[in-house]
C-alpha cells in the first residue's frame, strides 16, 4: 500500500480510538460475566488478592487460590465458600448444589468451587509443578492473575542481596513462571485473560526503594510486551489488563507518608476501591487502569517536564522522600524483632 | 505553617517554569564541563559494542585511568591494549557481572589493584530476543541476571566509597526499550525497564549526596553485535545510532551531570505519545511504524 495512504489510515484509526475511548468514558461497556469461568490468583492469602478472590467469587467464578501462606490462603478460601453459600441460597434454584450421589449432570450452572494451593512464585519449579496439579485437577484456566508481591524495605546499601533477589523473583520473574505454564492453553483456545497488578511504582519512583520500584517496572514491561506480542500474534481473543494501584491501605507500606499538607490529595486508598475500580476494568477488558485518576497526570507530566522539574515536583508533593519513614519504620520493626520473615 | 505552604505553592510553578527554561537554555548554550582528570572510569562490558567506543572515548577526554570488566578475556586485551597505546592507563578483568559473588571478589581486587573507582558506568547487557513462549526459562533468567541485577551488584560494590570520598558517578547504558516495550524481546525490555527504575529511584535517592551523580543514557537502536539483524522499517527517519556518538553523548552527559539522555530526541515523541494515546491507537501506531516485525530478523550475537 502506498505509504501516504497508509499513514492517513492509521491517522484515521488513532483519532478513531479516541472516540472510542471517549465514548466508554460516558458509556460504561457492559461488564462481561466470568461465571463458571476458572480463574487463578497469586498471592491469595492476604491483601488484594483476598479481595479479588472474593470479588471473583461473587460473580460466581472458580477460583484456584496460591499462596505461600497456606494459613491465610485457608481463610480466603473460607470467605470464598461462604460467599458461594450465601449465592446458592439467594439464588435459589440457579445454583444447585452438586451433591456426590446425586448424579446430576444435567444442571445448567456449575457450582463454583474453590481450589487452595501452596506455591511460592518466586520458584520456577514450583509455579510449574502447581500449574500441572491445576491443569489435573481444575482444568483449563480462564483468567491469570499475577498478584503476590512483596516488599523488602531497606536501602539499597544496606538490604542483603537475597532480599533484593527475593523482590525481583517475586514481583517480576514470577510473572514469566505462571505466563509460560498457563499461556499455552489460552494461545491455542484464543481465549483467557491476563491481569498484572502492579503499583504506582510501577510508572514512577520514590528513593529508597529501588528494588521494588525496578521489579514493578520489570513487570510493567513484561506485560506491555507480552500484550503487544499477543497483538502482533493476532491473538485478540486474550486480554491484558494492567492495574497500577497508587498506595494501598494493606500494611505493605506502613509508615510511608508524603508531605502533610497534600496528604489530603492523595489519600492511601481503601482496598476495597482499588479492586473495585480493577474489577470493573478487568471485565470490561480495558488495558491499563491507574488509581486514583490523579495517576495519569502525574504519569504524563513526567513524560514532558526535564528532569529538573520532575524533581521540584516530587519535592513539592513530597513525594521523593516519602518512603523514608517506612523504612525506618521497618528497620525499627526489625530490631524488634517484630518483623515477620518472609514478608 | 500555613503561610509555608502557601509559599510552596505560589513558588511551585515558578519553580517549574524556571526548570524547563533551564533545560531549553542548556539545549542552546554550552554549560560547564567536570574535568576527568583526576577518574577512574570502570566499565562493564567494555569489550565490545557500545562498552569499547565509552572506553575510548573516556580515554580521549583524560580520564585517569580506566577498567573494563566483560566476559570474554579475547576482546578485552585487544580493547586494553588499544587504550593503553593511547597512553591511557587500563587494565582488564574477566567478570560476569551477573554472578554476585564474582561481582563483589573483582570489585574487592580493583580496589587493591588499582584503586577506588569514581565513575561506574553498568553498560553490560545481553539480549535473548525471542518471544516469551519460544524463550528459555535460563535465558530469560540470565538477561534477568545480567541486565537488572548486575547493576545492583555493581552499584552496592562501589557506591558505598563514591559516598565516602564524596565524588563520584553512576552511568547506566539502558535502552529506550525500557520505557516502550516491543514484541519479540521480552526479556530485554522487562530487564531494561527494571534497570531504568533502578536508576531513576537511586537517581532521586542521590540528590542531597554531594559530588555523586547519576546519568541514564537511553538510545533506540544502535548499530552493534549485540542487535545485529534488526530492522525499523522507516530507516531513513529512524537511522540506527553510532555507537560512537552514544559514547560522546555518554561522556558528554556525565561531564555535564545530565540524569537522563533520550537518544535520538525524537524518541521523546513516542515516549510522550505512550503516555496518554489509548492502547488501541498506541498499536495501531507500533503496527505501522513496524515495531511489531523488526525482531523477525533478528540474529543477535552469534
Amino acid at each position: 500500500m502506498n505509504i501516504v495512504a497508509e499513514f492517513f489510515v492509521v491517522s484515521l484509526k488513532v483519532v478513531w480510538a479516541f472516540i472510542l475511548a471517549g465514548a466508554k468514558w460516558l458509556i460504561r461497556p457492559r461488564e462481561k460475566s466470568v461465571a463458571g469461568q476458572v480463574c487463578v490468583i497469586t498471592g491469595a492469602g492476604s491483601g488484594l488478592g483476598r479481595l479479588f478472590a472474593k470479588e471473583f467469587a461473587r460473580r460466581g467464578a472458580t477460583l484456584v487460590l496460591w499462596d505461600i501462606n497456606r494459613q491465610g490462603n485457608e481463610e480466603t478460601a473460607e470467605m470464598v465458600r461462604q460467599i458461594y453459600r450465601d449465592m446458592s441460597v439467594s439464588k435459589e434454584g440457579k445454583y444447585i448444589s452438586l451433591k456426590p450421589h446425586d448424579g446430576v449432570q444435567d444442571v445448567p450452572l456449575i457450582q463454583p468451587q474453590v481450589f487452595t494451593y501452596y506455591c511460592d512464585v518466586s520458584k520456577r519449579e514450583s509455579v510449574y509443578s502447581t500449574a500441572e496439579k491445576v491443569r489435573r485437577e481444575v482444568g483449563n484456566i480462564d483468567i491469570l492473575i499475577n498478584n503476590a508481591g512483596v516488599v523488602s524495605g531497606h536501602h539499597l546499601l544496606e538490604c542483603p542481596d537475597e532480599l533484593i533477589e527475593r523482590t525481583m523473583m517475586v514481583n517480576c520473574h514470577a510473572h514469566f513462571w505462571t505466563s509460560k505454564a498457563f499461556l499455552p492453553k489460552m494461545l491455542e483456545l484464543n481465549h483467557g485473560h491476563i491481569v498484572t497488578v502492579a503499583s504506582s511504582l510501577g510508572l514512577f519512583t520514590t528513593a529508597g526503594v529501588e528494588d521494588y520500584c525496578a521489579s514493578k517496572f520489570g513487570a510493567i514491561g513484561f506485560h506491555e510486551s507480552l500484550s503487544h506480542e499477543l497483538k502482533a500474534a493476532d491473538k485478540d481473543g486474550i486480554k491484558m489488563t494492567l492495574v497500577c494501584p497508587f498506595l494501598v491501605d494493606t500494611g505493605m507500606f506502613k509508615g510511608c507518608k508524603i508531605r502533610k499538607e497534600m496528604a489530603p490529595f492523595f489519600p492511601p486508598l481503601k482496598p476495597e476501591y482499588c479492586v473495585k475500580e480493577a474489577m470493573r476494568a478487568i471485565l470490561t477488558d480495558q488495558p491499563m487502569v491507574c488509581t486514583p485518576r490523579a495517576m495519569y497526570m502525574v504519569t504524563f507530566m513526567k513524560t514532558v517536564l526535564p528532569f529538573d522539574a520532575i524533581v521540584c515536583m516530587y519535592r513539592f508533593i513530597g513525594a521523593d522522600k516519602c518512603m523514608y519513614p517506612f523504612l525506618a519504620h521497618r528497620k525499627e520493626s526489625m530490631n524488634n524483632n517484630e518483623a515477620k520473615s518472609g514478608m | 505553617m500555613d503561610l509555608k505552604i502557601w509559599g510552596c505553592a505560589v513558588l511551585f510553578p515558578v519553580q517549574i517554569l524556571y526548570c524547563i527554561l533551564k533545560a531549553s537554555v542548556r539545549w542552546l548554550l554550552p554549560c560547564k564541563r567536570k574535568d576527568l582528570g583526576a577518574e577512574v572510569v570502570l566499565i562493564t562490558g567494555g569489550g565490545r559494542g557500545i562498552g569499547r567506543h565509552l572506553a575510548k572515548e573516556f580515554a580521549k577526554q583524560g580520564a585517569k585511568k580506566v577498567i573494563l570488566w566483560g566476559r570474554t578475556e579475547k576482546c578485552l586485551k585487544e580493547t586494553c591494549e588499544e587504550i593503553s597505546m593511547t597512553g591511557t592507563e587500563c587494565h582488564y578483568f574477566v567478570c560476569d557481572v551477573g554472578n554476585r559473588e564474582e561481582v563483589y571478589q573483582q570489585a574487592k581486587v580493583v580496589r587493591e589493584k588499582v584503586g577506588d573507582v569514581t565513575i561506574l558506568i553498568n553498560n553490560a547487557a545481553v539480549v535473548h530476543g525471542k518471544s516469551l513462549m519460544n524463550s528459555d526459562d535460563d535465558a530469560l533468567l540470565k538477561t534477568q541476571h545480567i541486565n537488572t541485577l548486575g547493576q545492583f551488584w555493581t552499584t552496592k560494590a562501589f557506591l558505598p566509597r563514591m559516598l565516602e570520598l564524596c565524588n563520584g558517578h553512576v552511568v547506566c547504558i539502558n535502552s529506550i526499550l525500557s520505557l516502550s516495550s516491543i514484541p519479540g524481546a521480552i526479556d530485554y525490555c522487562t530487564s531494561k525497564a527494571s534497570s531504568f527504575a533502578f536508576m531513576e529511584s537511586l537517581t532521586l535517592g542521590l540528590l542531597d549526596c554531594p559530588g555523586v551523580g547519576c546519568t541514564t543514557v537511553l538510545p533506540f537502536h544502535t548499530d552493534t553485535e549485540m542487535f545485529q539483524g534488526m530492522r525499523v522499517r522507516f530507516p531513513q527517519l529512524f537511522p540506527p545510532l553510532n555507537p560512537e556518538i552514544v559514547a560522546q553523548r555518554t561522556v558528554d552527559a556525565v561531564r555535564t551531570n545530565t540524569a537522563f539522555v533520550v537518544l535520538p530526541w525524537t524518541m521523546h515523541i513516542l515516549v510522550i505519545l505512550k503516555s496518554f494515546l489509548p492502547q488501541s491507537a498506541l498499536e495501531e501506531i507500533y503496527k505501522f511504524s513496524g515495531s511489531y516485525t523488526c525482531m523477525n530478523t533478528f540474529k543477535g550475537r552469534t
